[in-house]
């Protein structure tokens, strides 16, 4: 199992502005970004944003190989966007696109990157107390973050892995070979997870 | 030694394709108050049923099973407080992106203070000798540094009780060995299914189990000589080694 085709970048121990910003702060830079992917129309402001984004990441010491990491494994999805995009709405639509999408991926990246997990899960908890009076447990809010977080890579690797065991049998055109292995393993790890969180207790509701 | 009992325990699940259901073990009595307790027996024999009936993971379809005298049905969630479970591959267990925050995710019930959290996490890596491992990630780790770090996340919380499913069938030699004598310095009691011989000498007690049933119960040598002399005679009739 190779599990190493992560999308966002794992958390890199620093003492940068941004690994001491407070964890609301960053949540809401993702937000935003989130939010203004949808309001820029203009493919030279996505593209300013970006920048100031990655600039951003360079200075929290994750490192430019860590940014390249966490954008590599999207690369030939956006590919296909912007030619599709090109084809039906022309290059500064598809430019706009593509980047609004890069800039997503790297706030959330700069969040996981100078936030612990930890501390990420005590956050989601805090967001998700005023739920707890209609039933909600804020603990399982968290842990269903991190588990995402881990889950993501898993099912890269996986898909990695089947891509080689079809491409051995000469099965890498075959959609059902490449599909079907996937979505199995995925569903049997999602079974062993669940077994090893109740072996441990988690997930359980609070006494 | 908290003690294990079983008072009848069976388990049967239901088939499609029969109106008899398969029945995986068949009622079996036992009292396990050894420190080191051994599982033996071929692949589908019934061992990991066995072991995931101590944790609650499986309930019993007859009779029951307790730890320390609290039920594994009705008490279950003292029951998983008090047994740790390692399963066979660490990836499947280990659910956070590094050790270290599996460790402190163990812990996140039981303390709610996050620093006083991340300290009781360093010193249950650091018992295993895995402190400098602590921030990388679990696909960066071998299997025998993934396998203690799935042990370190289980035994943060104190178990009781420490129940293993072949912990070493993905391991190698040196692994294997490194396994080995973690489990040596261990106070909790263990209880282990395995397909290393070697392992199952170390134990107080090995139960061999052939087709659901407890064949055998006793000292480490004469279950594996038992074992190995059942294997043999498989062979030798062409019965089917799965």
């Amino acid at each position: 199992m190779r599990g190493h085709g992560f999308l966002l970048a794992n958390y890199v121990p620093g003492d940068s502005l941004l690994h001491r910003a407070p964890l609301a702060l960053k949540f809401l830079l993702v937000a935003a970004c989130g939010l203004v992917s949808f309001v820029i129309v203009d493919w030279r402001i996505s593209a300013a944003v970006l920048a100031a984004l990655c600039a951003l990441f360079l200075l929290s010491d994750a490192g430019a190989k860590r940014l390249w990491k966490a954008i590599r494994p999207l690369a030939p999805v956006l590919l296909v966007i912007a030619l599709f995009q090109w084809w039906q709405l022309g290059g500064a639509t598809a430019a706009r696109i593509v980047l609004n999408i890069l800039l997503c991926v790297v706030a959330a990246s700069l969040l996981t990157a100078t936030t612990p997990i930890q501390r990420l899960l005590d956050g989601v908890v805090r967001a998700a107390r005023p739920f707890s009076r209609f039933g909600a447990d804020p603990e399982r809010f968290a842990l269903t973050i991190g588990i995402m977080l881990r889950s993501i890579p898993f099912i890269a690797g996986t898909f990695a892995d089947v891509r080689d065991s079809a491409k051995a049998r000469g099965l890498e055109r075959n959609p059902r070979a490449l599909v079907l292995p996937v979505f199995i393993t995925s569903v049997a790890y999602a079974r062993q997870t669940g077994e090893a969180l109740a072996a441990r207790g988690l997930g359980e509701a609070e006494d | 030694m908290p003690a294990v009992t079983f008072a009848q325990a069976s388990v049967a699940v239901e088939r499609e394709d029969s109106p008899h259901p398969k029945v995986l073990l068949h009622p079996v009595n036992l009292r396990l108050v050894e420190a080191r307790i051994g599982i033996i027996g071929a692949n589908g024999s019934g061992k990991s049923t066995l072991l995931r009936l101590v944790n609650g993971l499986i309930q019993p379809t007859t009779g029951t099973v307790a730890v320390d005298g609290d039920d594994t049905v009705r008490a279950v969630r003292k029951v998983r407080r008090n047994v740790g479970f390692v399963f066979t591959d660490p990836l499947s267990q280990l659910v956070m992106p590094t050790g270290r925050e599996d460790v402190e995710l163990s812990l996140r019930r039981s303390i709610r203070n996050a620093a006083e959290r991340r300290s009781q996490a360093e010193a249950a890596l650091q018992r295993l000798g895995l402190l400098h491992l602590a921030d990388q990630s679990i696909y960066e780790l071998s299997g025998g540094e993934r396998q203690l770090m799935a042990l370190a996340a289980v035994l943060a919380v104190d178990p009781k009780v420490l129940v293993l499913d072949e912990p070493s069938t993905l391991l190698d030699l040196r692994n294997r060995e490194l396994l080995r004598r973690t489990l040596a310095g261990l106070d909790q009691q263990i209880i282990l299914s395995t397909h290393d011989l070697e392992l199952a000498l170390d134990m107080d007690r090995v139960l061999v189990i052939e087709d659901g049933r407890v064949a055998f119960d006793g000292a480490p040598a004469e279950a594996v000589t038992a074992y190995r002399s059942w294997c043999m005679q498989g062979l030798n009739t062409g019965r089917d080694v799965q």
